[in-house]
């Protein structure tokens, strides 16, 4: 037997039905009538495809991936809610699931018994869920309201109540599938702290999410799911990168820079055309083509990966473009950005503030940048984007 | 290394169901079952004014029916000793109310707990058997007005009644079984819901409730089968025997009874676990 805590996976294979007719009578018996008739094979879609993986007791794991690539199915097969085709799971100890935080409440019932019903469905006994219920009605923030019926409750303080009792059971496996998106930004953060003090604890987390900050902030080990099957895994920084990079490289294949008037041209530099380096200027070189006289307004931005920017080069310039090509330069003097590849992008806009497109925004070409590389931001910070940022320190006894 | 698009067979995934240890896991979680009773019982009554009463009214208003319309039209020979028609059928009243409530709920809450069971692991059969475990305290509270009834009506229990919970038995594991069978059919097909009303109300008229079985026929051999075939026929008659009439249950078909109805817990069991797998493929 294998110390509490420990998930192992192994040689996962999940298969759905994929002429998935809404479960009727008519349909059932629609089918059996296909199936007589023709005797055709069932067809099936393969949703996971050999996943293995082990997780030690107090390790941390990461599941990430696009929308739809198995994360949500593995995170329910592991907690046997679903059975998988093929393969082996084996859990030590008591799992906790944050799989969809609102699915266990009962609205009728109040926040006390609702407190206490899910502590019964995670295994534990009432007096256990007596012994932590005050830190749980604290964390929600539930104060008089917990003999109110859930029913009446805000969505917000349902989502902190469904967290607070599944994070208060100290359970020995922890399962969280992109639930902290609900809450405003300082629940977010406590949830963040409170999956770190579970940890702290020897509880093993398994973390669903796409707030790849988030993940790299709680997360020691990743497992990059892409179309059912694993892409990488590994140190949760390597496994980030190299998913980002794929994000990224998708973006570039699927940007085609078209609008009204088209970028010809794009080239985002360092000094005298070399690289651009961390503290030292860039260079912004743009041909556009336009067929018509227009009043425009250029902005461009920079982001990591193809995402929101981390900054835009304010103000826009304002021009006129005449017929044929306009060569565009922008100089920044200083860029504050870390060691990494980046994204210039690019819009293009005739109404000023009403922001008519002419080219949509959108990212138009890509840069890397030498220098420094960041520190890993430590346990509990989560750091949203790669900004390089000059400052000098001044400590001393006072 | 090109992965294979399919598993390679010999791992594919086949469950295994042992009998003692689902057994064992269910005793594990028999304070989530509790729990769960106790929810619907607290979510069933905190809405309503009348509260607890309602689990009386049911049966007392058919009882009341029965005795004021049924009775006038048809005159029923209610057995030894002539007790009274109100007692007669509520006796006959209450096992059916347990029957058809349990079927009603048990079988209805693999569906309506649908997003508890996407939430974390339980052994499935905790719902139907908490819907039960409703349907007994509503039953329970519904026998309490036999208090009432029999000083009001003059009669009094036989001493054969302890053959009951014999008959008790044997009521359990039929409603168990066709509970089970339910639950996790109709999470399949769910249009089967709309049906169970139709059919418990059917049910309700070929089961020997307002009249005893022998209107039904008189031969001994029909109404073995029929008690093989539903197993409320020799439950409630025997409720009346015992308690009413003073007689022992008429034992061949309790035990007709007894075995199918052992048949319908074990078979609807298997079922159970058979399609339980895929509930959340489907749900």
């Amino acid at each position: 037997m294998l110390p509490k805590g420990t998930i192992e996976v192994s040689e996962i294979w999940k298969r759905f039905r994929l002429d998935d007719r809404p479960t009727y009578l008519q349909d059932r018996i629609a089918q059996i009538g296909d199936r007589i008739k023709n005797r055709k094979a069932e067809s099936w879609r393969w949703a996971l495809r050999d996943i293995s993986f082990k997780a030690e007791p107090g390790e941390s794991w990461a599941l990430v991936g696009p929308n739809g690539a198995g994360k949500s199915t593995l995170l329910k097969i592991i907690c046997r809610v679903m059975y998988q085709t093929a393969g082996r799971v084996d859990l030590y100890g008591r799992v906790g699931a944050l799989i969809e935080v609102r699915a266990g409440i009962s609205p009728l019932l109040t926040g006390r018994e609702n407190i206490f019903l899910t502590g019964s469905i995670m295994g534990l006994k009432r007096r256990d869920v007596a012994r932590r219920f005050d830190e749980i009605v604290e964390f929600a923030e539930l104060n008089a309201a917990v003999d109110r019926q859930v029913k009446y409750y805000s969505s917000g303080m349902q989502m902190r109540l469904g967290f607070a009792v599944a994070a208060f059971l100290s359970p020995d496996i922890l399962l969280v599938d992109e639930v902290l998106a609900v809450g405003d930004a300082t629940f977010q953060q406590r949830c963040l702290d409170r999956i770190r003090a579970v940890l702290a604890e020897g509880t093993t987390l398994l973390f669903v999410s796409h707030d790849l900050a988030a993940v790299e902030a709680t997360c020691t080990n990743g497992i990059w799911i892409h179309h059912g099957a694993i892409e990488t895994m590994g140190p949760v920084r390597q496994v980030l990168s190299a998913y980002r990079g794929a994000v990224e490289g998708e973006a570039k294949a699927r940007s085609h820079i078209r609008g009204r008037i088209s970028v010809l041209q794009a080239e985002a530099s360092g000094e005298d055309g070399g690289l651009a380096k961390t503290g030292g200027p860039l260079h912004v070189d743009l041909t556009l083509h336009s067929d018509e006289n227009y009043r425009a307004w250029i902005y461009l931005g920079v982001s990591e990966g193809a995402a929101t920017p981390i900054f835009l080069i304010n103000p826009g310039r304002e021009t006129v473009l005449e017929p044929g090509s306009t060569r565009v330069q922008c100089s920044v003097p200083s860029m504050p950005l870390p060691r990494g590849k980046y994204y210039l992008w690019g819009g293009v806009y005739k109404n000023w503030t009403q922001g008519e497109e002419l080219i949509s925004w959108q990212p138009i070409t890509q840069f890397e940048v030498y220098g420094p590389e960041l520190d890993a931001a430590p346990k509990a910070v989560v750091r949203l984007s790669p900004l390089h940022v000059e400052s000098s320190w001044d400590i001393e006894a006072a | 290394m090109p992965r294979p698009s399919e598993p390679p067979k010999n791992i594919w995934f086949r469950r295994r169901v042992s009998l003692t240890r689902s057994l064992v896991e269910l005793w594990a979680f028999r304070e989530l079952t509790a729990t769960l009773a106790e929810r619907d019982l607290r979510v069933r009554y905190k809405q309503a004014a009348l509260g607890v009463a309602w689990a009386v009214i049911t049966p007392v208003i058919m009882m009341l029916a029965f005795s004021l319309i049924v009775n006038k039209i048809t005159h029923t020979n209610t057995g030894l000793h002539h007790p009274p028609y109100p007692l007669w059928s509520y006796m006959g009243l209450l096992p059916w109310t347990f029957f058809s409530s349990t079927v009603g709920g048990g079988g209805m809450s693999l569906v309506s707990n649908n997003t508890l069971l996407n939430k974390l692991y339980c052994p499935r059969e905790v719902f139907p058997i908490a819907g039960m475990i409703d349907a007994t305290f509503d039953a329970l509270i519904a026998a309490l007005v036999l208090a009432i009834m029999f000083p009001a009506l003059g009669f009094a229990p036989a001493s054969t009644s302890i053959y009951v919970p014999l008959l008790l038995i044997v009521l359990v594991m039929f409603t168990m079984g066709v509970t089970l069978a339910v639950s996790v059919i109709v999470v399949y097909m769910r249009d089967l819901r709309l049906a169970i009303p139709m059919v418990l109300q059917f049910g309700l008229f070929v089961t020997p409730v307002i009249y005893p079985p022998t209107k039904l026929s008189h031969h001994p051999a029909f109404l073995i089968a029929y008690s093989v075939i539903n197993p409320l026929v020799p439950v409630i008659d025997g409720m009346r025997r015992c308690v009413l009439s003073g007689q022992p249950p008429n034992w061949t078909w309790l035990l007709a009874g007894g075995v199918s109805s052992l048949v319908f817990l074990v078979g609807g069991f298997w079922l159970f676990k058979r399609l339980e797998t895929g509930i959340a493929d489907v749900a």
